[in-house]
């Protein structure tokens, strides 16, 4: 299992949308380093970058928009984060239709990603966190 | 080398390992590092301010523990979706100190890294003035060297 409790930050609807962000990329991550033959796997591929480029984009969305009812200070650097992410995801995507879902560069991905969210969540969604503790400000 | 540019990394390192790991990380012991017979090497290039190289090399063993802690998974080989992972650590502890850096006026980038799995663990050759930090965990040992010159 991927997900840990010590990954919650405290914000209800942000940990509920971390916890299946980290379950997505959890049994993708599964699937791609199972046995069994690459081509029988690129179905999960495909469904798992539509998945992070819909729901990435509604989580990010909803983080910021949080951000912004707190007048978080740190709002636009946390943005460029997401900004970066989403544009990354999206060439990925288009790279891999492009080049024929080819395994290494989707592993690569893969050990990309896992490193990527992990450190996002303890890191900078922790910082919002403790921003919303320090001001005594409404955990929705 | 000045420690206004180690002492960031080192903050950097050990941070992250504590919250992405739960890892503690203390200075080691020079000399060579034990941990598997191949190790992962990785580059960063930093420009700005501070210019040159930061090199992480992780032993094939801490690799592995580091890749099984963040997966949850059991982690065999030094393949390309661990070297992968690893590279992503490195830039964002290299991301990390170059904030700190900031913080002190030195304003600088880093490069995306560079990987590769390498037999031995050799010291690199960097043209500059390189400093070697051994570092220890629960989990494995690694190498950190630092070439970092003022470019103001």
């Amino acid at each position: 299992m991927l997900w840990k409790e010590k990954y919650k930050i405290g914000i209800p609807t942000i940990d509920q949308q971390h916890e299946e962000l980290f379950s997505r990329v959890a049994d993708f991550v599964q699937a791609i380093r199972q046995d069994g033959r690459w081509e029988e796997k690129i179905e999960k591929v495909k469904e798992t970058m539509v998945f992070l480029q819909e729901y990435v984009v509604t989580h990010f969305n909803y983080e910021e928009k949080y951000q912004q009812t707190l007048g978080y200070p740190d709002f636009e650097e946390h943005h460029a984060i997401h900004e970066a992410f989403k544009a990354d995801i999206q060439s990925m995507a288009q790279e891999f239709a492009a080049a024929g879902y080819h395994e290494e560069a989707v592993q690569k991905l893969a050990g990309r990603l896992l490193a990527w969210l992990i450190n996002h969540v303890v890191a900078s969604d922790q910082k919002m966190a403790q921003y919303v503790t320090e001001q005594g400000l409404e955990r929705i | 080398m000045k420690a206004e540019y180690v002492n960031p990394v080192f903050k950097a390192v050990t941070e992250v390992f504590k919250a992405m790991l739960d890892i503690e990380v203390s200075r080691g012991t020079m000399g060579a590092i034990a941990g598997g017979k191949q190790e992962v090497d990785i580059q960063i290039n930093v420009i700005g301010d501070v210019a040159g190289s930061i090199l992480f090399q992780f032993p094939q063993d801490t690799t592995l523990n580091i890749v099984q802690i963040m997966s949850g998974m059991e982690i065999k080989e030094l393949d390309s979706f661990v070297t992968s992972a690893m590279g992503e650590i490195s830039n964002i502890i290299s991301g990390n100190a170059a904030s700190y850096l900031a913080k002190t006026n030195y304003h600088c980038d880093i490069m995306p890294p560079k990987i590769a799995v390498t037999n031995a663990a050799v010291a690199p050759q960097f043209a500059q003035e390189t400093l070697n930090i051994p570092l220890h965990t629960n989990i494995g040992d690694m190498n950190i060297y630092i070439s970092l010159n003022e470019m103001k």
